[in-house]
């Protein structure tokens, strides 16, 4: 395991220890603001993770933190921390893109709610980040943007869609930062980057004052450097909001489950589907994390899932359709402002009737009824998040040949059925690849079962170190 | 669901959203939407009559007693 990292290093620090030292005053927020900002004007060119750095503002806030610091006054967990979300959170008077020309220097008028509670806990913005267009790719490409860039190896692609998310946590530009999740958009550049990511149960975070893409599938959640830190961000965050009927009567989160003992915890893998046709690599990724997960008292057992097929195709239907109506005047008034992929993407909903949507979306009560009744009492359900390492952009871009739609669906393969059945899914590092490239692992958890999610993915953390490898500035 | 989608049906929806597309979309997106399409209409779905989208709420919150 890497020795710790010292203070002199803030950048190196994940999200919990930096906040102490900060809370201790061992560490001022305009020192790790400064810092950061060194480590983001060195990353920024080669990677592409920022779409707007503001350094002024946030040495302000920084100097801001301290000084009520200094008054013995602290606005929360957070006080202190520069944070980057992608530029799909609303700010109210800040200008939020969504990775688009259509958006291009639109203010929000109204702040998103996960970005208000962030701010109240006591992060402040340090800039804003990449984004596929409109978070609709699951690459990282964004012809209007500039393609986001794999940290790991510039040549190869980030995912998406929080492609800026994964690749500044990953080259510790910021210590955690907000994704979204409609069809594997945190999970799949955690994967490629190699950091952590979390999805949590639909209807766990708010998404009000987030930009939309699929009001059924839409989720909210951070990516960060291990799983204590998505749990620091997720208390942070979750719980009802009244701007969000689907987060009503959901249960606040419990800190207090999130350290639990795997001992005894019941661990399925599944017998198809997820385990199909991996490469080698991350076939061996799985294996060694279920001898970890065995060693730390967990009960492995072999479970049945229903067709995933069926349910990507369900997920499919619906992503595409909310997608498509949610954009219908602009594609109406200004089809041409719209990158090749993404306009492909969003035509495809015109394809489906009304009643075919409604079929999909009615299929999902029944669907997650089925995925409970095949796992039993199974904690958690343990999955590659794609079969491969990151390929790389050429590849997976526009004219990268016949076989690029191929790839780009079967990168995203092992994601559509979870944001279907609404279950909260922990991505977390496990390991790389004989080129170095990262691979994760999902851990499935029941619905409302986040905290458990959590408290696996901290125990298993604890006894690897997969998650603090860091890659070199190229 | 039908277990094919055809451009003259692509053209009919989009004519009926009032959403233009270039001549060759209709066929593209047919292509392109009709693997999902057939998987779908393969399951074939037998959702009990008084099932609505929020039902999905119902069986998910069922967990929280768990």
């Amino acid at each position: 395991m890497n020795a710790p990292p010292t203070l002199t290093d803030p950048a190196m620090l994940t999200l919990t220890e930096l906040a102490a030292a900060i809370r201790a005053r061992k560490l001022s927020s305009v020192e790790v603001t400064s810092e950061l900002l060194k480590h983001i004007e060195a990353w920024q060119p080669k990677i592409n993770a920022f779409v707007r750095i503001e350094a002024e503002g946030a040495l302000e806030l920084a100097r801001a933190a301290d000084a009520a610091l200094a008054r013995g006054e602290s606005k929360g967990p957070l006080h202190g921390v520069p944070l980057a979300h992608k530029d799909m959170y609303y700010s109210a008077g800040k200008v939020a893109g969504c990775g688009s020309k259509v958006r291009e220097g639109w203010i929000a008028p109204t702040t998103s709610t996960a970005i208000a509670r962030l701010e109240a806990a006591g992060s402040f913005r340090i800039g804003a980040l990449h984004l596929a267009e409109f978070a609709y790719g699951p690459t990282g490409h964004n012809p209007y943007l500039g393609h986001a860039r794999n940290p790991w190896d510039t040549t190869r692609i980030t995912g998406g869609s929080s492609s800026g998310s994964a690749a500044a946590v990953a080259a510790r530009l910021v210590p955690a930062a907000l994704g979204s999740d409609t069809g594997g958009s945190i999970r799949l550049p955690a994967h490629f980057c190699g950091v952590t990511g979390f999805k949590p149960t639909y209807g766990r975070v708010s998404r009000a004052n987030a930009m939309p893409l699929s009001f059924t599938l839409d989720t909210v959640g951070p990516l960060a450097r291990s799983a204590e830190d998505c749990a620091l961000i997720m208390q942070a965050m979750a719980g009802p909001d009244p701007l969000d009927p689907t987060t009503s009567g959901a249960p606040a989160w419990d800190a207090s489950t999130t350290t639990r003992s795997p001992k005894g915890l019941k661990i399925g893998v599944p017998t198809s589907f997820y385990v199909d046709d991996l490469e080698p690599d991350v076939a061996a990724a799985l294996d060694a994390t279920l001898k970890t997960f065995r060693e730390l008292g967990a009960e492995i057992s072999k479970v049945d899932l229903p067709d995933q097929t069926a349910v990507a195709a369900a997920a499919l239907i619906v992503l595409a359709v909310e997608a498509t109506s949610a954009h219908a005047p602009w594609l109406r008034e200004r089809p041409d402002d719209y990158g090749a992929q993404v306009r492909a993407r969003l035509e495809n909903g015109l394809a489906y009737s009304a009643v075919e949507y409604l079929e999909a979306l009615r299929w999902r009560a029944p669907a997650l009824a089925a995925h409970l009744a095949a796992i039993g009492d199974i904690d958690v359900i343990v999955a590659p998040a794609s079969r491969v390492v990151a390929p790389s952009i050429v590849e997976t871009d526009v004219g990268g040949g016949s076989n690029a739609e191929a790839t780009i669906l079967g990168i995203t393969r092992f994601m559509r059925p979870l944001n279907f059945l609404g279950v909260p899914v922990l991505a977390i590092p496990a390991g790389h690849s004989k080129a170095g490239m990262p691979i994760g692992l999902q851990l499935i958890g029941r619905p409302f079962g986040d905290e458990s999610l959590i408290a696996l993915g901290r125990a298993f953390q604890a006894a690897t170190d997969h998650h603090q490898r860091a890659p070199s500035l190229p | 669901m039908p277990d094919d989608i055809n451009p003259e049906r692509v053209r009919l929806i989009a004519e009926a959203a009032r959403v233009p597309l270039r001549p060759e979309a209709p066929a593209r997106i047919a292509r392109a939407v009709s693997p999902t399409a057939q998987r779908f209409a393969a399951e074939k779905v037998t959702v009990p009559f008084e099932t609505e989208p929020s039902t999905f709420v119902v069986v998910q919150r069922k967990e929280i007693e768990r």
